[in-house]
């Protein structure tokens, strides 16, 4: 048993790492492609199989260190220095000196502490609980499959820039090996190995940023290459503080410290690094700069990093601490910090017509939300906030996927020039406006963990002031660009567009995901959340809030959640317009057709309402847009004194872990 | 069980009758107000009726499909409220409803229709976190999300709340489509961008959003009865008042700018209805 | 009498459209709109919107332009619909009709229920002009429920020659 959960540990970070090699050398498409299924194939497996161990043993898979085959905190040591150094060399050749001297800040502090010092490392290796198996499910279900959207999407990608000598190879190993280190960055208990796999996953965010090779993409990459490292220098000096403050290097010791007698001295300002780390991974307030500027990478980049799990290794790690600073006033200002950042981001959605960039607002404010509900910390808020996880890595991955098929469709990301392609590429947009509508609509996820945000926020005013102002801004954006997408004219026939296998085959699973994961709400919450939640002992340590007793879930006698009726009736409702739409579709006649009313002016022929006569008696086209709103939430406008206003919250975090 | 289904039908068949009541009392009063007779008050009735008689057009095929979950999402805040389920819950559906009309009307290609969705969302934008607050504020008092604790209480809310009803006030003066807030669409004898939202919407698609109006109505004056729960006449007294006062207000008041109700509501709405659980929060 | 077709009499909708006229005849609708006259009495709101009305009051002449215009506010309607043609250039084309430019009456392009005579009409002869082309609407909504009837079974036809 042992033996194989062993095994399936090695083949969860080193299988990637062997596909990724077979891409980069094997320079073949049809091998590639092949070893990318594989590799699908076997981390799906992958991810059934811990599913599975994991709910057999009770919540806790274990494997010791001493069970390792090698010494793998040695090998760890010697790729940390060649990480670093790595790093440096591209600091060198790209002539930014900012990024070496982040890179010997980390460098010195590690060989110093991993060669100079005798440090024991930790007796248990890795541990794999309900949180954990939450993202290696995220990493080894959502990721492949992006892989293989990518298979597609990279061979029109450089027809489309023609290019003489295809890049896919290096952009493959890069890719597919990343799973590999954030599955050991998730199920790791040793402290500085996920600090190596952090910054293996900062390199790799990096080399994909940079996969085109111009110049914007070079300096959007060395921006978020220096805003990553800086959270690296946090945590190696987190990791150092911790161990002199707690002498253990093991996760699962440091966050169960208890609150009374534990949180003095260095520890809380090293946990307030750490999630100072976690911000700059996840793109909050006031770095989210960098996430913006990595939209520039190629669309497959930017759903697999920068929406289903980079980004959330950082708010992975917050949540895991959420047991060391419940209660406290570091919590407080997290809630607060993750809030703001909720609130600001859905605000500057508002005016952004770029595809890409609103989707890279929402994760931001999504990640906020996630982060705000770890820092609150009671029973409801963490449910919340791993629910959270969930639902928006899988819908915010779909959504990438579309915008890049449809941009690869109509040549264009702007909103503005979607309309109307529900009737170009009705496959793609349909399976888009579903995943836009998971993340505004119950039953879909990320609405109800919303409503759960709300009512877990109600002890801290300002924070729960916030997220009000995030909800009411999210729903303005979504309903913006899902009414753009759905306008159509009458059309008798919709015709499937022609997609790569790769492509509609990819878009298909992750919907699939998106509806299972919705409509398995009930139970995931059962087996998944609420033993983790429980494991957090949270009742312990904070006066549980009264909370909701029916409304959303009816609670039966043994604490677990049955359904609800409020979110019953809302899917039954929306069932019955998807119908409904699919009946009208059917059975509208061109004789019940009008033209829209435009003063009398239509062009005759013209039913869709697309020209008028103008002056001279001259066709002249009619062109509506959205509001973007540019002068209350333009980005130039809010983004300055946003930042000021995140500075001063990371400031105040730092401030009440020294008192 | 069974009562609840009985009240739940009940509710559903009453309410559209007495919200198009109050709507022609609604007519009639205004017209009184100008100085003129104004139509019988079974007149909304009348033109229900008319509207189900015409011809079905649409502009596109999908409309109609909009209008329905327009109109069930309404009927399902409505068996919400009745049912004394989670107000929480409540707020999010009726937005809901107001969502999917705004998608129908965006999925036509109209200029005055898009625009009026346009509108339609930032009324939503500025109204939706006062009414988030306004729920936020009860649950201080009441401890729970359920409209049932509401009943339960010793004191009205009306005493501990007066600036969150003060803030719904102006929520409701929106969401009735009353001056200075109409311009999204605007009521009956009144232009706004022609019909703004409802431009393209014709016949029976009308008729239903007509009706969904009524159930707004009857939903919007059924919470402003929670803040009188006890006894329930002096609620729906209190509620009666406030629709006349809108009436009032809508009489007296010009059409304003979208900028103009943003900065309204968000200070004096959002503004009274944090200072009023600010307070609450520090009696606590 | 049904509760719809009673309806339709005491729930007419009414756009206004001036097609070229001096504005006299519209000034008279208008006040047919105010508190003297006040035709919300008899349930008549002044929607601006062809596809939420049931009678279009058209004053003034047709020319080619208006033609075109009169045509699609008209295709817009949906049934049962009237056209009121008020004052004598919407009849007849008024002193107009010989002009160069003008085709005549708004009978020239759309059917007209109801005549209001009158440069300018009074206010109650464009009631009694509505109240007349209202009467109609009963025998309009028969050919309307004709037409839908034959309209599916001319779809049902041609669904079994397709099949």
């Amino acid at each position: 048993m042992d033996s194989y959960v062993l095994i399936l540990l090695a083949l969860a970070t080193l299988l990637p790492a062997l596909s990724a090699a077979i891409c980069y050398v094997i320079r073949n498409s049809a091998v590639r492609n092949f070893v990318v299924v594989v590799n699908t194939l076997v981390l799906f497996y992958i991810a059934w199989e811990f599913t599975r161990l994991l709910i057999a043993s009770n919540g806790s898979i274990r494997i010791d260190e001493h069970a390792l085959p090698f010494n793998v905190g040695e090998i760890i040591k010697y790729l940390d220095v060649l990480l670093l150094v790595t790093i440096g060399y591209y600091g060198f050749k790209l002539k930014k000196p900012l990024i070496i001297t982040l890179t010997v800040l980390q460098l010195v502090p590690v060989i110093l502490f991993e060669f100079f010092m005798t440090v024991p490392e930790p007796a248990t290796a890795f541990v794999i609980d309900y949180l954990a198996l939450v993202l290696i499910l995220l990493i080894s279900i959502v990721g492949p499959i992006i892989s293989v959207f990518a298979i597609g999407y990279m061979k029109e990608h450089e027809h489309h820039l023609h290019l003489e000598k295809t890049k896919q190879p290096r952009f493959f190993m890069v890719l597919v090996g990343f799973l590999g280190a954030m599955n050991a960055l998730v199920m790791t208990n040793n402290l500085s190995w996920m600090y190596f796999f952090w910054e293996v996953t900062t390199l790799c965010s990096f080399l994909l940023i940079m996969h085109d090779e111009n110049e914007i993409s070079i300096k959007n990459a060395v921006r978020a290459l220096w805003m990553n490292l800086s959270g690296g220098v946090a945590f190696i000096a987190a990791i150092l503080m911790i161990y002199y403050a707690k002498g253990t290097l093991s996760v699962e010791e440091i966050v169960n410290t208890p609150i009374t007698g534990g949180f003095v001295g260095l520890f809380p300002f090293a946990i307030g690094l750490l999630c100072f780390a976690g911000f700059t991974k996840s793109a909050q307030f006031p770095f989210q700069s960098w996430l913006l500027g990595a939209m520039v990478a190629p669309t497959p980049v930017s759903a697999l990093l920068h929406s289903s799990t980079m980004v959330k290794a950082g708010v992975y790690l917050v949540v895991r601490l959420a047991p060391a600073y419940l209660g406290t006033e570091l919590g407080k200002v997290i809630a607060l910090a993750g809030a703001f950042t909720f609130a600001a981001a859905s605000a500057i959605a508002i005016s952004q017509s770029n595809a890409k960039r609103v989707l890279a607002y929402s994760t931001i404010a999504n990640l906020g939300l996630i982060i705000c509900c770890a820092g609150i910390g009671n029973h409801i808020a963490l449910g919340a906030a791993i629910l959270l996880i969930i639902f928006h890595g899988v819908s915010k991955g779909l959504l990438f996927l579309c915008v890049g098929t449809i941009e690869q469709g109509i040549g264009s990301r702007n909103i503005e020039d979607m309309q109307g392609v529900m009737k170009q590429m009705p496959y793609t947009t349909i399976i888009m406006v579903i995943g836009a509508q998971s993340m505004l609509l119950p039953p879909f996820g990320v609405m109800i963990t919303k409503l759960l945000a709300i009512e877990a926020a109600v002890s801290l005013p300002v924070v729960l002031t916030l997220i009000v102002f995030g909800a009411a801004f999210t729903v303005v954006f979504w309903v913006k660009w899902i009414g753009l997408v759905l306008t159509m004219s009458y059309k008798p026939k919709l015709v499937m567009e022609k997609l790569a296998f790769s492509i509609s085959s990819s878009l298909g699973l992750l919907l699939i995901g998106v509806l299972v994961v919705c409509m398995g709400i009930a139970p995931m919450y059962n087996m998944l959340i609420s033993p983790q939640v429980k494991a957090f002992h949270v009742a312990d340590k904070i006066m549980l809030l009264g909370g909701n007793d029916g409304g959303i879930w009816l609670q039966a006698w043994n604490g677990n959640i049955v359904g609800g009726f409020a979110v019953l009736s809302v899917f039954v409702i929306l069932g019955i317009l998807t119908l409904g739409m699919l009946f009208y579709l059917k059975r509208t006649t061109l004789d019940e057709v009008r033209t829209p009313y435009l003063c009398g002016e239509n062009i005759d022929m013209d039913i869709r309402g697309l020209q008028f006569t103008g002056p001279g008696e001259k066709a002249a086209n009619v062109v509506v847009h959205n509001y973007y709103f540019m002068g209350i939430f333009g980005e130039e406008k809010l983004t300055l004194f946003l930042n000021l206003g995140a500075m001063a919250l990371i400031l105040l975090m730092f401030g009440v872990v020294m008192r | 069980m069974i009562n609840n289904i009985l009240i739940a039908v009940i509710a559903v068949i009453a309410a559209p009758i007495i919200g198009g009541l109050l709507s022609g009392i609604d007519r009639r009063l205004t017209a009184r107000f100008q100085n003129r007779f104004g139509p019988p008050i079974v007149q909304p009735f009348y033109d229900f009726f008319k509207l189900v008689g015409k011809e079905n057009i649409s502009v596109n095929q999908t409309q109609m499909a909009y209008v329905w979950a327009h109109l069930l999402f309404a009927i399902a805040a409505l068996i919400l409220l009745v049912l004394k389920q989670d107000l929480l819950v409540l707020i999010f559906v009726l937005a809901f409803s107001t969502i999917s009309l705004i998608m129908g009307a965006m999925s036509v290609r109209s200029p005055y229709s898009k625009i009026g969705a346009q509108r339609e969302l930032i009324q939503m934008l500025s109204y939706e976190p006062v009414l988030l607050l306004m729920v936020v504020g009860i649950y201080m008092l009441t401890k729970s999300f359920m409209i049932e604790s509401v009943f339960s209480m010793d004191s009205p809310l009306l005493y501990k709340l007066p600036l969150v009803f003060f803030a719904f006030l102006y929520v409701l003066t929106i969401k009735l489509r009353k001056s200075p807030f109409d311009f999204a669409t605007s009521h009956h004898g009144h232009q706004e961008l022609i019909k703004g939202l409802t431009t393209e919407f014709s016949g029976p698609q009308l008729a239903i959003i007509e009706l969904t109006h009524w159930y707004d109505l009857i939903i919007l004056l059924g919470i402003i009865t929670l803040f009188f729960a006890n006894p329930l006449w002096v609620g729906i007294l209190i509620a009666l008042g406030a629709y006349f006062v809108e009436l009032v207000v809508d009489n007296i008041c010009a059409r304003m700018t979208w900028q103009w109700m943003l900065k309204a509501t968000w200070l004096a709405g959002i503004g009274s209805a944090g200072i009023n659980i600010i307070g609450l929060y520090l009696k606590a | 009498m049904g509760i719809i077709s009673k309806s339709r009499i005491k729930s007419p909708w009414v756009i206004h459209v001036n097609c070229t006229a001096c504005n006299g005849c519209d000034i008279e609708v208008v006040a047919a709109l105010t508190p003297v006259y006040d035709l919300e009495r008899f349930g008549i709101v002044n929607v601006g919107n062809p596809k939420h009305a049931d009678v279009m009051l058209v004053t003034g002449v047709i020319n080619n332009r208006t033609a075109r215009i009169i045509k699609n506010l008209y295709d817009q309607m949906p049934e049962p619909k009237a056209v009121v043609a008020i004052g004598a250039c919407g009849g007849t084309g008024g002193i107009f009709a010989e002009c160069y430019n003008v085709i005549g009456g708004v009978d020239k392009v759309v059917p007209v229920d109801a005549y209001v005579p009158g440069c300018p009409p009074r206010p109650e002869a464009l009631i009694d002009g509505v109240v007349a082309a209202l009467g109609k609407m009963e025998e309009k909504a028969q050919q309307m429920k004709q037409k839908i009837r034959d309209r599916k079974a001319s779809h049902a036809r041609e669904a079994k020659a397709n099949a």
